[in-house]
């Protein structure tokens, strides 16, 4: 399509458009907006938020699928959440910290651990210590590179990308020596006792990918940030920070469709010059900052295709697409204390064995991997009185749901959550079952529907060390393939997560920004 | 800086050198990576292709047989339409309805309707509504007088929450039925025979009259073939009462014990408004968890003035409303008795909606100024919806003059 026949049917032209209102999408049109640009963003589904959503059954409103916001911080140390929620855009949204940071039940004969963890440096490692008696040194290294991460990307980030070598060997070696390694590698190295290596690596789940693999530098910060500052949750579940982020949005002058898909990203000569919607609309824009990842974008919304060059292809194909998520969300009929939930957050798995534990991820039956929330554990008056709201989740590797078929569907989602419900009051000998008021399931089919990602796909692409968020900001420039197009998100430079989609979403937008002032679109 | 890292170690994993080359490699090794990767496009997403079968945003019907069920009822067969997008239609879980999207007079509406067909009938091409025309219908009216065989239907996926759950409900089901309310339950009873739920049906079927029942061939029928599955007690409201074995009078307490197993059975109810009213208030003496009594969501209430607080001072009158629809910014008026979706479609602006009950949010609309009412019975928005002034249009009564803003139908 030529530039005049764009001209002759564009009905508006725009500075800027988001594609997916998504926590990315959100926070990127939130920031592009503010600054003065023109911007639209677009949604597919008829609320913002993507993953960070809510529904209501019932007596209940469910969090979607956030369990708890690592990077926000007590108001004595802020983190980079909270400061960007706060006090950049100063968002009507409350957050409130979980109690502990979690339980850890192993099932397996053999298995002796059933701990509970609490948030606080020093209080974590006294309790690993207890339990795991000479482990506290090995644990404190862990913690102390972890630090050395936080302060080398912090630096980092203040030369705005450029860093100077000397001052990295000199003062950041060991960020720069670990980067290349997995977590099993450096936990190898610092001697870590075998039972303190499981407690600690509980998290590994929040990643999906088997501590062989994962990338030390993106687990740890992930670790750290949760036992530095606390996680925590929104007081009326995500569905209200997002919300608020729309009418931030209206308020800087940004313009928001819902129930609007984008069809077509328009593209002439490398550059972005336009969009087509759902609605037929085509929107002239140089701008497009893409929710939509770049499986999506590359394979299906990139016209004509033949601007879409090889190797993007390649760079899709290389990667691998993370795991989708499978919830069980239950309102009960008792409160979490009649029923004996004392926690949080809990962690269920057959072992540590982080390499097993993924590979059952790769079987369409319940696998021994759960976390599991009481969301009243949280925010005590979240359901009616006489109530609590409970949520298993697990996780899907992409392919396993593919043969599933329409009329096989519910009885095998149901079967699941039976399973990982018996799993669950095996583990715990909390029974829950006959208290079962509300309940839906969501499967991998239900994240594609919904959010319209690849293949139900909630993890992003799998953060091995050669595509942590290192290499990733380090490539960043070399694979910006389209002039004008941004991608945000949890497909995105930081990985998947929360926290990390909300600080691409803000970096989406300031690269936005940068080159429209470059070019004169703004001042 | 320095001093600060008095009592830093320093790791070494392999070797000094051997870690700092690792790092050095990140990139290099990605583009190798990258480079030897397949340049062939994704063609397939079997989840998207998933839940695109399983919850269509639109399905393009026609209509491919009627039967008359009783003087005021019809049933519609309807197919896919063959010139249309639609090869297969959505698989369902018996209970759920489909949303019409219906022309009528150039006003474009939407109703639900309860699926009454079985899933299995779902796979081989067809679906069933059985409709009954109301006195003061808007729609059913001309559904009677425009709808025959070979006209083109829209329709949504299948929605709605009103089926059978085995990780909450009791094996044995008892539907309590008013009038048109016995659809879902003839889905549900096919879906049982047919070995698709695992259950017991024990239904108390109420109606004004004898010739006012529906199915009731059909469902002596399964009664006979199936007496451990299925059981209908019919309950006449009407003074003479001639049919064998049936109940005169109302959906009573009374009743309900002497036909089911209150404490071990799973209550599912379906019918008018005013059925509600009566039933629940009767089962009241029950004393049931909440859990063992769901309702189906009753579509747009007819009576606004006997909604608990409605302000009965402003009944009829008229406001206007600015409306920003997608790029449309239009003033319209609106009668407060009626729903602010109601006046939505009147003025021609095709609203998105599914259940017309408070319950989907898929008429989810920002009120930017004005007060509204919003009925009680039928509200479930979000806490944040509550916070950020959103409502679901379908339940709420403008008492002012409103500006609100909602996105366009999909």
């Amino acid at each position: 399509m030529s530039n005049e026949s764009i001209n002759k049917e564009v009905s508006e032209t725009y500075d800027c458009v988001v594609v997916g209102a998504g926590n990315g999408g959100l926070i990127a049109a939130a920031q592009v907006a503010m600054k003065g640009a023109k911007v639209l963003l677009l949604e597919q589904h008829n609320l913002p938020g993507g993953f960070a959503s809510s529904f209501v059954r019932g007596r209940f409103e469910f969090e979607t699928s956030l369990h708890e916001l690592y990077d926000y911080g007590p108001l004595s140390n802020k983190g980079g959440i909270r400061v960007l929620f706060e006090d950049r855009l100063n968002l009507e949204s409350e957050f409130i910290r979980v109690p502990e940071a979690y339980r850890l039940i192993l099932t397996d004969p053999g298995e002796d651990i059933n701990i509970v963890l609490p948030f606080g440096i020093e209080e974590y490692l006294d309790t690993i210590e207890k339990e795991v008696p000479g482990s506290r040194e090995s644990v404190k290294k862990f913690f102390d590179l972890a630090k050395e991460i936080d302060d080398a990307t912090t630096y980092i980030g203040k030369t705005k990308g450029n860093p100077e070598q000397e001052v990295l060997l000199k003062e950041h070696s060991n960020f720069l020596k670990t980067a290349g390694y997995s977590v099993d590698d450096i936990q190898d190295s610092l001697n870590m006792p075998d039972k303190a290596r499981k407690i600690l690596n509980a998290y590994w789940v929040y990643l999906g990918l088997p501590t062989s693999r994962v990338n030390f530098t993106i687990f740890a910060s992930m670790v750290y940030g949760y036992i530095l500052k606390g996680a925590y949750i929104p007081k009326n579940r995500s569905h209200e920070y997002t919300t608020a982020l729309d009418k931030k949005i209206r308020e800087f002058g940004g313009k928001i469709e819902y129930n609007t898909k984008v069809e077509r990203i328009i593209v002439e000569n490398g550059k972005v010059v336009g969009i087509e919607t759902s609605k037929g609309k085509k929107i002239k824009t140089n701008y497009v900052i893409s929710n939509a990842s770049p499986t999506l974008v590359y394979n299906k919304l990139i016209y004509p295709k033949s601007e879409v060059p090889e190797i993007a292809y390649k760079e899709i194909n290389a990667r691998r697409h993370g795991v989708s998520t499978f919830v069980v969300y239950m309102g009960l009929n008792a409160t979490a204390e009649e029923l004996g939930l004392e926690d949080y957050s809990y962690f269920i798995n057959k072992s540590m064995d982080t390499d097993e534990l993924y590979s059952l991820l790769n079987e369409l039956k319940a696998p021994d991997v759960q976390a599991t929330i009481c969301l009243n554990k949280a925010i005590p008056d979240c359901s009616p009185p006489g109530t609590c709201i409970m949520s298993i989740t697990t996780a899907f590797l992409p392919g396993v749901w593919d043969n599933v078929k329409p009329e096989e569907y519910v009885n095998l989602k149901n079967r699941i959550a039976e399973d990982l419900i018996n799993k669950f009051e095996k583990a715990t000998g909390i029974k829950v079952k006959d208290h079962i008021e509300e309940i839906e399931i969501a499967t991998p089919e239900t994240l594609a529907r919904f959010t319209g990602t690849f293949n139900g796909v909630v993890y992003g692409y799998e953060p091995d060390s050669w595509d942590s968020f290192i290499p990733r900001l380090m490539a960043m420039n070399d694979e910006k393939h389209i002039e004008g197009l941004e991608f945000c998100g949890g497909f995105g430079r930081r990985c998947h997560g929360y926290s990390s989609s909300l600080k691409d979403g803000e970096t989406a937008g300031l690269l936005t920004l940068q080159s429209m002032i470059k070019k004169g679109v703004l001042k | 800086m320095n001093e600060k890292n008095e009592d830093r170690f320093d790791i070494t994993i392999k070797s000094n050198t051997k870690d700092l080359f690792a790092f050095m490699k990140l990139v290099p090794n990605r583009k190798k990576r990258i480079e030897k990767a397949s340049n062939e496009p994704i063609k397939l997403d079997p989840m998207n292709q998933l839940a695109r079968k399983l919850h269509p945003n639109r399905q393009y019907l026609i209509i491919d047989d009627i039967k008359e069920e009783t003087k005021s009822t019809k049933t519609f067969k309807l197919i896919p339409d063959n010139n249309s997008e639609t090869k297969e239609l959505a698989y369902f879980r018996p209970g759920q309805y489909l949303s019409l999207k219906v022309e009528v007079n150039g006003v474009l509406i939407t109703r639900p309707y309860s699926i009454a067909s079985s899933p299995n009938d779902a796979l081989n091409g067809f679906y069933e509504l059985t409709i009954r025309k109301e006195e003061h219908g808007f729609l059913t009216h001309y559904l009677w007088d425009n709808w025959r065989v070979g006209t083109r239907v829209e329709s949504s996926g299948p929605e709605g929450f009103f089926y059978y759950e085995p990780l909450r409900d009791l094996e044995q089901i008892v539907g309590i039925a008013g009038g048109s309310g016995i659809t879902p339950f003839r889905s549900i009873a096919k879906a049982i025979i047919e070995g698709i739920i695992d259950a017991k049906l024990t239904l108390l079927y109420g109606s004004s009259e004898e010739d006012d029942i529906i199915y009731y061939n059909e469902f002596k029928e399964l009664e006979n073939k199936y007496p451990d599955k299925i059981k209908v007690i019919y309950i006449l409201s009407c003074e003479e009462v001639n049919l064998e074995g049936c109940e005169q009078g109302f959906i009573t307490a009374g009743i309900i014990e002497k036909h089911c197993d209150v404490k071990n059975s799973s209550f599912f109810i379906c019918g008018p408004q005013i059925m509600y009213n009566f039933v629940e208030n009767e089962m009241k003496k029950f004393n049931l968890p909440f859990k063992r009594v769901r309702r189906e969501a009753f579509g747009e209430i007819k009576d606004a003035l006997k909604i608990p607080g409605f302000p009965q001072d402003i009944a009829e009158k008229y406001y206007q409303i600015k409306v920003q629809i997608g790029d449309l910014t239009k003033e319209i008026p609106a009668l407060s008795t009626e729903s602010i979706l109601v006046a939505l479609e009147r003025a021609k602006l095709a609203p998105p909606s599914k259940c017309r009950s408070g319950e989907c949010g898929f008429c989810r609309t920002l009120l930017v100024s004005g007060d509204i009412f919003i009925s009680p019975i039928s509200d479930w928005r979000r806490a944040a919806d509550k916070k950020f002034n959103y409502f679901h249009s379908c339940a709420s009564y403008p008492i002012s003059d409103l500006e609100i803003k909602i996105p366009r139908h999909l």
